[in-house]
């Protein structure tokens, strides 16, 4: 929630300043304004910090692109968020791998705010992750791998280590 | 290193293959890796190497930035799975040196992705170098594996080592000296031949797993 605005800033290069509080019993984060009562709910803050940066292509470029991102801005909110259970795990990296097999980001070419949120949201499912279930949702696992690497992204968060050789399926 | 032959539906499976777990051919950026690739191939990759064509229709989108990717153009028999060679027709400088120049190519100031790269790419070469004996002979070689601490479950450290695999190397019997504290390190021996495994893969495998391997040496090193 409020950490991951935190990670999101300096990833953009934001200077930190913006006051962030929580709210409710799901704590939604809230961006404090100089007017009015706030901006409430982690995806409305990070578009809106992705365009004071002015890297609005984050967001997509074609209408198509915009509303894969969207798409998986919601899901992030909507199914990974406040999923515990191992079957809504199993779901959601189901899905996913299903959508990157024939991507490498989310959105297709373009690196987005969908791939950092999602990478934020899910890094504490891959953690868990044993070396079969890596295995088994492996274009997650190449997007995860990608993803963690890119400059600025993973900041403190802990590395997720992926073997190159593959101990399940058969390898070169 | 290579491909096989990248024009043969076997040299494709061997990318697919190669991809199934990256994005790119090297490192985490496009690059002229890629580049290099991607004009070995004469046709998109069918439908079923579904890893390849991902690739492929991804450095597609990339056609006209091609010639600012960082990096530099290599022999296709220089990227690729460490085992498989590169046997396609139309190999352009095979002649190549094994020596590039890695410091001086790019004239545009080096962004991070660059410096990633060129980086990555030193490790490439250091151990390409480290492998490459006059004669084809094989080592003996003791490693010592170090834990985080005297909680490290060693069962599974030993487990995770002895789960390398790699042509030229077999895996010997093993041992754990105590060093201090209750803590233990794992002395395993292990056979390689020379121009297959080097010390430096073998550091980088098994300081991958992270969670059990504080760091590895080589106690000893006998040519057999």
């Amino acid at each position: 929630g409020v950490e991951e605005l935190a990670l999101l800033e300096q990833l953009l290069g934001l200077p930190r300043g913006n006051k962030y509080g929580v709210q409710g019993e799901r704590k939604v984060p809230v961006l404090q304004t100089n007017n009015g009562p706030g901006l409430k709910g982690l995806m409305t803050i990070a578009a809106h910090l992705v365009k004071q940066a002015k890297k609005e292509q984050l967001l997509g470029s074609t209408a198509e692109e915009k509303a894969v991102v969207q798409q998986w801005l919601e899901y992030r909110v909507t199914r990974v968020d406040g999923s515990s259970s191992k079957e809504d795990t199993r779901v959601i990296l189901q899905d996913l791998n299903v959508h990157l097999e024939d991507k490498v980001y989310l959105a297709g070419n373009i690196f987005t705010l969908a791939d950092i949120l999602m990478y934020y949201g899910l890094h504490r499912v891959m953690v868990e992750l044993t070396v079969q279930e890596k295995e088994k949702y492996l274009n997650v696992s190449r997007w995860f791998n990608h993803i963690q690497h890119y400059p600025g992204v993973r900041q403190h968060l802990s590395n997720v280590v992926f073997i190159k050789n593959r101990l399940y399926t058969n390898a070169h | 290193m290579g491909f096989g032959d990248l024009k043969s539906a076997a040299g494709l499976r061997v990318l697919n293959d190669f991809l199934a777990d990256k994005s790119y051919i090297e490192g985490y950026v496009p690059s002229q890796a890629d580049i290099a690739v991607f004009e070995a191939i004469a046709a998109p990759p069918p439908a079923d190497l579904f890893h390849a064509l991902r690739w492929y229709n991804h450095i597609k989108s990339y056609e006209k930035q091609k010639a600012s990717l960082p990096g530099v153009k290599k022999p296709l028999a220089k990227y690729g799975p460490a085992d498989v060679e590169d046997t396609t027709g139309a190999a352009t400088d095979s002649k190549d040196d094994d020596d590039i120049d890695l410091f001086g190519s790019d004239d545009e100031e080096e962004s991070e992705e660059a410096k990633k790269l060129r980086e990555e790419r030193l490790a490439q070469y250091e151990s390409k170098k480290s492998k490459k004996p006059a004669v084809v002979a094989k080592s003996s070689l003791l490693l010592d594996v170090k834990p985080w601490d005297d909680e490290t479950d060693m069962a599974k450290l030993e487990e995770c080592v002895r789960s390398i695999q790699a042509d030229g190397l077999v895996w010997g019997s093993s041992k754990l000296v105590p060093v201090g504290y209750g803590i233990k390190k794992l002395q395993i021996q292990c056979v390689v031949e020379d121009d297959k495994v080097g010390t430096d893969m073998l550091e980088e495998r098994i300081t991958a797993f992270e969670d059990y391997v504080q760091s590895m040496d080589v106690a000893a090193f006998n040519k057999i």
